[in-house]
């Protein structure tokens, strides 16, 4: 009976393993892959592996202009939907997390809701909403289209990270003769400081991969790289993409490790409640 | 409310009311608008039209596609996520659970045009693994394996999320239950069955539901992996506008999912208040 049920364990174990074994290559073969192939020597794409290997793709991704050009444009908006959704998200989220008035859960729920609206839906309603009050530059409908899909991310981190904090330090400071903007910029925001990183590092991750959003605020003068790299790979697939593709794993990687680094991956997720 | 809690508001509810409810509202009516080829904006006049032509079954086939693979797809991803899960929560050993981490959040950051055509290039035509096709019944070159594709392309995506998301809820679970059924003389798959998964229910249920929401209103995997073969509604969208400039179809069409995705949320809130009641 127990060198049955010992037997049975081992089994179990031996498939729990191949499988989670299974899962983790699904996950990672394919970016090894593109990686091993973005130093491929080859002019065409050929079989796997390649057999010679050499840094030419990375050089024509360096003498592109439409990637360079898509580079700064999503560079630049990321960086101006990121700021817009600080200021506008962290602040709502800031006087939400102060106040208690009538209607406040309904607007923090309307602050989140654009997460929930399909990315199309956004990009098409603001194409023809920006066509209505005559705004045709790309950049400009760019920016309204990602201030959208950030901000529930800067609202959400930043309240995150005000809960648990008493209302009555803010309170103290002004019973104690500062100006309420005074204990703003002294107590309130750098207790907010961790949330508004991190909801600004979500904004600007989430707006430098965008595509749906972008793909119908764009015009043929200012295109995103995401948009620039999802016609090349509609028209013919080439090898630029695997070498992108390369830096883009190389920074994701970068960034976990900073944040393990900085954090701590572990308490990034935290532990749950049955570990100390 | 204080002068300065309502300055702070104020740019947030700006964009809320400016660039979120305007356009919305304004493509709503739009959506009731009949389409005059050649025109983006308002024509005259009211129309349902813009919503009975998408029963007809050319168009509700986008729709059946759409709900099959996201449902397919959100099934295997929370299956497959489970053991992921399951062993970065309970594992003694660091290593193994910062490195589940680290690869997790590293694949959230990637890039997902970047993913697509990793896959592509890995279980396409001449990737290392097209023989997959083949061991199928699909061959890499049928049209048919558009849909395989598409199906890697959502699950490689929804997969790390997935499993962040039950990672929480197997923490959750008390391991004491799971050594007692143990110390108790059950097997270890057993335990797996009766114990663990009936306790994990409720988050692996949200969990599917957040999975399926994201997985209907994709864009980008079907854009890039469906070969023109399999489109999604919000393809069908883009065309609608992109291909034959009928901005007032496209408007129905946005509406629709719209309502859809608010139900999704409604429907998971609910599973959670309920959840959560239950438990208190």
């Amino acid at each position: 009976m127990m060198r049955w049920r010992i037997a049975e364990d081992y089994a179990a174990v031996v498939i729990f393993r191949l499988l989670l074994a299974a899962i983790i290559l699904f996950l990672i073969v394919p970016i090894g892959v593109a990686v091993i192939l973005s130093f491929d020597d080859r002019e065409f794409i050929g079989a796997f592996p390649p057999t010679r290997f050499s840094l030419r793709w990375y050089r024509a991704f360096l003498q592109n202009p439409n990637y360079l050009d898509g580079l700064v444009v999503s560079l630049k908006l990321g960086l101006a939907a990121t700021m817009i959704s600080i200021v506008a998200g962290a602040g709502a989220a800031i006087a939400l997390a102060e106040s208690q008035w009538r209607g406040r859960d309904v607007v923090e729920t309307l602050f989140l809701s654009p997460k929930f609206v399909p990315t199309v839906v956004i990009g098409f309603s603001i194409l023809g909403f920006a066509s209505a009050i005559h705004v045709f530059d790309a950049f400009t409908r760019l920016v309204m289209g990602h201030v959208v899909i950030t901000i529930p991310f800067t609202v959400r981190a930043t309240l995150a990270s005000l809960v648990g904090i008493p209302r009555s330090l803010g309170e103290a400071a002004v019973s104690l003769g500062a100006t309420p903007w005074r204990a703003f910029v002294d107590i309130t925001l750098p207790l907010a400081r961790t949330g508004i990183i991190a909801g600004g590092l979500m904004a600007f991750v989430l707006s430098f991969d965008e595509v749906a959003v972008s793909l119908f605020l764009t015009d043929a003068f200012t295109q995103t790289l995401p948009i620039a790299l999802v016609a090349e790979m509609r028209a013919n697939l080439n090898l630029t993409v695997a070498a992108i593709s390369t830096v883009l794993a190389t920074l994701s990687v970068i960034i976990v490790l900073i944040l393990d680094c900085a954090a701590g991956l572990d308490n990034v997720i935290g532990r749950g409640m049955y570990r100390g | 409310m204080s002068a300065l809690q309502r300055a702070l508001l104020a740019p947030g509810l700006l964009i809320l009311v400016g660039l979120v409810i305007a356009p919305i509202a304004l493509m709503a009516v739009e959506s009731f608008r009949p389409f005059v080829g050649g025109r983006v904006g308002a024509a005259g006049g009211w129309t349902f039209e813009n919503y009975t032509e998408l029963i007809a079954p050319a168009y509700a086939f986008y729709f059946w596609d759409t709900f099959r693979i996201g449902f397919i797809v959100s099934a295997a991803a929370v299956g497959l996520s489970t053991p992921l899960a399951w062993q970065a929560a309970r594992t003694r050993l660091r290593i193994v659970r910062v490195s589940i981490f680290g690869l997790l959040i590293s694949l959230l950051f990637l890039s997902l045009i970047a993913k697509l055509y990793a896959i592509q290039m890995t279980w396409g035509p001449s990737g290392p693994l097209a023989f997959f096709g083949a061991l199928i019944g699909v061959p890499v070159r049928s049209p048919g394996y558009a849909e395989v594709l598409v199906f890697i392309g959502l699950l490689h995506f929804v997969l790390p999320l997935a499993a962040l998301m039950l990672i929480g809820t197997f923490q959750n679970i008390n391991p004491r239950l799971e050594e007692a059924a143990s110390s108790l003389g059950a097997p270890r798959w057993r335990v797996a069955m009766s114990v663990t998964l009936p306790l994990a229910l409720p988050g692996l249920l949200s969990t599917f539901m957040i999975v399926f929401a994201m997985c209907i209103s994709n864009f980008v995997v079907p854009l890039i992996l469906g070969r023109g073969v399999i489109l999604f509604t919000t393809n069908l969208m883009y065309t609608r506008f992109s291909d034959v400039a009928n901005y007032p179809s496209g408007a129905a069409i946005g509406v629709i999912m719209l309502v859809l995705s608010c139900s999704m949320v409604y429907a998971i809130a609910g599973m959670a208040r309920r959840v959560a009641q239950g438990r208190g």
